[in-house]
């Protein structure tokens, strides 16, 4: 666990970069500090490894204050990622990674065969081993910069807004990615971004600070957009967050869905079967909705171009939200649901989601 | 005479420039030595700065014969000593590089940098094994500065009478030939750039990592 006590931290001309901050960052989870710039979100974490140090109060590791330490000691049980991933651009991409173990006197068959190992963990082909980082995309240096940070296996992980400097798709697989890593590591994490949707996304807790470099609220995501503490943490947590908030919550019972017939490109628009109004749904081979087919303005035979791909796709178990927006995105307004097998489930309306989201609320306000 | 001359003098020209060699090479290998902590520690902060590179660039100033005259006196060498001409091109050669280095380390990426030192990289380690080979393109390019401009200034050398290429300037001087200064220019001018393209050679197998865009 990561602990802030009455932490601020002021610069000699006077200005209050962060103030009298007091929070826990538990142990194997991630906790994410958000806020507008200037709020002190950075120098708090910087302040963990001792980038920076606190003009008041105590940080400490596991119960251990960070000033009894060593910084280079303290330094190397804290990974670190920062938003340009700050590779080693004269290090191939497997030695940027063994790079630490390297200088704790690790051998070079052994530093590196554990380099390839978390290579692969962060999802980066082996064929990207022996390139140089300029060789690299964004989000490929990012995989790496991930992978440095976890060489020497440290209990704790900080990450300076990691993934903000790639495109919003690129973004998107490098969250999931990562979430699905940290489900496997557990390790204690402290990020800081600006993106709120990037915090609810990704924080197990979210801490938001306002400018002035005070903690308005700490909460988790859900918590968050259900009851925030002030104008401030609503106004920053955003307009639609009622909307937001449905992806926080499961569907308590069952969620009835609605068969719909299929059909594939390549076949003719009869092979569907009886279709009421039209549409059928087009899957691919391994009976994956593709989207919706209008087969009457289909021809003979069903061809890619007649396919709608507007709406997205939910899983049966992911969140209200999702199911609400197949639902609103469909063509059709049935919202295509596929199982976590990706095969087509059927189909559901908005109406069928909107019965659910009153049984959550309830469920919540008995919880 | 032309041919036989050369043919005549050919052992001792090539033992001239054998010296004119060394005497180029060696300081500035030295002078590097010494230009990569005084460079460090001007990068890293921005007080000493302008006083390091201000005293190392008046250090460049001082007219090379005055430092071939004074340094026996100062360092206990006889005249005659090639130490003093190694001394005096050292001087030179930290001259030049320290502002190199400096700016080299402080053109390495603050990403990079900071990286290292948030990994728990010690300041030296870091200096070791990041900054200074991140830094290699741009000091190999100050080195060959200093390289050819010690190619040039060793000729000097020869009115003290210490044996190099600019000997050959001096023997044709007093004999009236042309063609030991002729052979000397020459000989001077095949050696900077053999030793620049040396220099540019070891830098660019240094730095593999390059875009390509960026070395050619």
């Amino acid at each position: 666990m990561i602990t802030f006590e009455h932490v601020s931290k002021v610069y000699p001309d006077g200005t209050h970069a962060v103030h009298d901050l007091t929070f826990d960052a538990p142990s194997g989870r991630l906790t994410v500090l958000v806020g507008p710039s200037g709020c002190g979100k950075t120098t708090s974490m910087r302040m963990i490894n001792r980038l920076i140090d606190p003009t008041d109060g105590v940080v400490s590791l596991d119960g251990q204050d960070t000033r009894s330490v060593d910084a280079i000691e303290l330094r190397r049980k804290i990974g670190y990622v920062i938003q340009s991933a700050g590779l080693f651009p004269h290090r191939t991409v497997v030695d940027n990674v063994a790079a630490l173990p390297r200088l704790l006197g690790v051998g070079k068959q052994q530093a590196r065969s554990r380099a390839m190992e978390l290579l692969a963990k962060v999802g980066l082909d082996e064929r990207f081993a022996l390139r140089y980082p300029y060789q690299l995309s964004g989000g490929q240096q990012q995989r790496v910069g991930v992978a440095r940070a976890l060489a020497t296996d440290p209990p704790f992980l900080l990450m300076d807004e990691p993934f903000s400097a790639v495109d919003p798709v690129v973004r998107t697989q490098l969250q999931d990615s990562f979430l699905q890593l940290q489900r496997d590591i557990g390790k204690t994490i402290v990020m800081v971004t600006h993106d709120i949707d990037e915090a609810l996304k990704l924080g197990d807790q979210v801490a938001v600070f306002r400018e002035g470099g005070t903690l308005a609220q700490v909460a988790t995501p859900s918590g968050l957009l259900a009851h925030p503490a002030d104008p401030f943490v609503a106004d920053f947590v955003g307009a639609s967050r009622g909307y937001r908030a449905l992806g926080f919550v499961e569907a308590t019972a069952p969620v009835e869905l609605a068969d719909e017939a299929t059909v594939r490109v390549g076949s003719r628009p009869g092979d569907a079967g009886a279709v009421d109004d039209g549409w059928c749904v087009a899957v691919d081979d391994a009976h994956a909705p593709l989207g919706w087919v209008d087969l009457r303005a289909a021809g003979e035979v069903v061809e890619e171009r007649h396919i709608d791909f507007s709406g997205t796709v939910a899983r049966a178990d992911g969140s209200l939200r999702d199911l609400l927006d197949a639902a609103l995105s469909s063509p059709t307004g049935r919202g295509l649901v596929a199982g976590p097998d990706g095969r087509l489930r059927g189909s559901v309306v908005a109406a069928e989601v909107l019965r659910h989201v009153g049984h959550g609320r309830e469920a919540e306000v008995s919880s | 005479m032309t041919l036989n001359w050369i043919i005549d003098n050919a052992a001792r020209i090539g033992e001239l420039t054998a010296w004119h060699a060394a005497l180029s090479v060696v300081p500035t290998v030295l002078g590097l030595l010494v230009a990569i902590p005084l460079g460090w520690w001007a990068s890293r902060s921005p007080r000493i700065y302008p006083l390091v590179i201000g005293t190392s660039g008046l250090l460049y100033t001082i007219p090379s014969i005055a430092l071939f005259v004074l340094l026996p006196k100062v360092l206990g060498t006889r005249i005659l000593d090639p130490l003093n001409v190694v001394v005096a091109l050292t001087l030179y050669s930290i001259a030049l590089l320290v502002r190199v280095i400096a700016d080299g380390l402080a053109s390495v990426p603050h990403d990079t940098v900071q990286a290292a030192t948030a990994m728990g990289y010690r300041p030296w380690q870091r200096l070791l094994h990041v900054e200074l080979p991140v830094a290699v393109p741009a000091i190999g390019g100050g080195l060959r500065v200093a390289v050819v401009s010690n190619v040039s200034i060793v000729t000097m050398a020869a009115l003290l009478g210490i044996p190099q290429l600019g000997s050959l300037f001096t023997q044709g001087f007093s004999l009236r030939l042309t063609l030991p200064i002729v052979v000397g220019i020459v000989l001077c001018l095949v050696l900077s750039v053999v030793l620049d393209v040396l220099v540019h050679a070891a830098t660019r197998a240094l730095t593999p990592w390059q875009q390509k865009a960026e070395t050619a």
